[in-house]
């Protein structure tokens, strides 16, 4: 009866027959108390957008995704909490019955936020800990504090609120990888998500301080391999060993169910890539979604995925957006 | 029997999708598995599906009690379907 266990990246042609996208993932807004090193966004204080959508374009947004029984949302920046219309839309959404995922940098997560997200019924919130010390997580978050993002996931963990745990290697954190995940564990998580660090946003600029060796990059994997086993049963450990270009080559035969809204209404087709399939300030969802089909057909996507074959340093230009 | 927590259910024209969105595994049903899926998620029992299903499509004797009750078994091992 059920044909397949493909993920949200569901095949190429299973994903073309879905009446809708299952998962939107929406950035709020590119405002961000803080300004990491690594961030992929280019947020920090200071960034919004000039043209980031009204409460009226939102909300009219969040009754298409609720009309087409979309089952999945996250919301994410930026720093999506910052945002003044945060709550009315973890409200509404959890309302219309589909699940929320919040991504944060936790430094927000005060005791009564994190019960009011509770009572709302959000479905995780996912933390960026980029550090088990805080001399390396402040170095890496500016302005950040270790200690105010850990208090925040102690007060998601009394309240009961489902936690994930995100983090981004670098050359000065990659040592603390072991660490992290156990930290992880000991916050009370049930799963934790890492990768490689991508050349984008600020990165990019910062790319000379950041980017692990492949040695270190190699160790990095091996310890998240034991820590799997480790935690198996307790916590799940995912980690992306594979490279861009290799997601990417897949994506181009399987592309995931998934629209990227950016804080401007734009859709993007997946966020490694700069290409925009819509405009939901314009269009509708449906219109958007049928664009998002023909947008992986589009000569122009596979010729670019291509070219980082040759030059993985394209992904400096991901914020120069490409419309289809 | 009911829907996992984290488990949501679409109709689609072919058939219908659940949704495992801790795990984000997609399950792709087709029109029987998704008239199965519609029934738990209305509160049916096992014995009241397979009557539903039953009358709505034309199988041999016994073919959708067994084709329903594997299928039931393989969402409990999924953790798609909880008591």
């Amino acid at each position: 009866m059920a044909d397949g266990n493909t993920g949200v990246a569901t095949g190429a042609n299973d994903t073309a027959d879905l009446g809708a996208p299952l998962y939107v993932a929406w950035q709020l807004t590119n405002e961000c108390n803080l300004a990491c090193l690594h961030c992929i966004e280019e947020s920090g204080p200071g960034k919004a957008f000039r043209d980031e959508l009204d409460r009226s374009q939102i909300f009219d947004i969040l009754g298409q995704l609720s009309a087409n029984d979309v089952p999945y949302l996250s919301l994410s920046g930026g720093e999506p909490m910052v945002h003044p219309l945060f709550f009315d839309m973890v409200e509404q959404v959890c309302a219309g019955g589909s699940q929320l995922k919040i991504e944060t940098n936790g430094h927000f997560l005060d005791a009564d936020t994190c019960r009011r997200l509770k009572e709302l019924g959000v479905k995780a919130v996912q933390v960026s800990l980029d550090g088990a010390t805080r001399e390396t997580f402040n170095r890496m978050r500016v302005r950040g504090d270790f200690d105010r993002a850990v208090a925040g996931i102690r007060s998601l963990h009394e309240s009961g609120v489902p936690i994930e745990i995100n983090y981004s290697p670098t050359r000065f954190n990659v040592h603390e990888i072991g660490a992290a995940v156990d930290l992880a564990h000991e916050l009370g998580a049930y799963s934790f998500y890492t990768g490689r660090t991508m050349y984008t946003g600020n990165a990019v600029k910062t790319w000379h301080r950041l980017a692990p060796s492949e040695e270190q990059y190699a160790t990095y994997f091996d310890t998240l391999r034991a820590k799997t086993l480790e935690y198996r049963g307790r916590m799940r450990v995912y980690f992306h060993e594979q490279g861009l270009l290799e997601e990417l080559r897949y994506r181009l035969e399987h592309p995931a169910a998934l629209l990227i809204v950016l804080p401007n209404g734009l859709v993007k087709i997946i966020n490694a890539l700069p290409f925009i399939c819509g405009d939901l300030r314009r269009q509708s969802l449906g219109e958007v979604w049928n664009n998002f089909q023909q947008a992986w057909q589009d000569p122009r996507v596979a010729q670019f995925v291509a070219d980082l074959a040759a030059d993985p340093n394209k992904t400096s230009g991901l914020h120069r957006w490409i419309h289809l | 029997m009911k829907l996992a927590k984290y488990t949501k259910f679409r109709e689609e024209k072919f058939g219908g999708v659940l949704f495992d969105t801790r795990s984000e595994k997609v399950f792709s049903l087709n029109p029987t598995a998704a008239a199965l899926v519609g029934q738990l998620r209305a509160g049916c029992d096992e014995p009241g599906i397979v009557e539903h299903l039953k009358a709505r499509f034309n199988a041999p004797e016994g073919a959708i009690e067994r084709e329903a009750t594997a299928f039931i078994t393989g969402l409990q091992k999924q953790g798609l379907v909880e008591d």
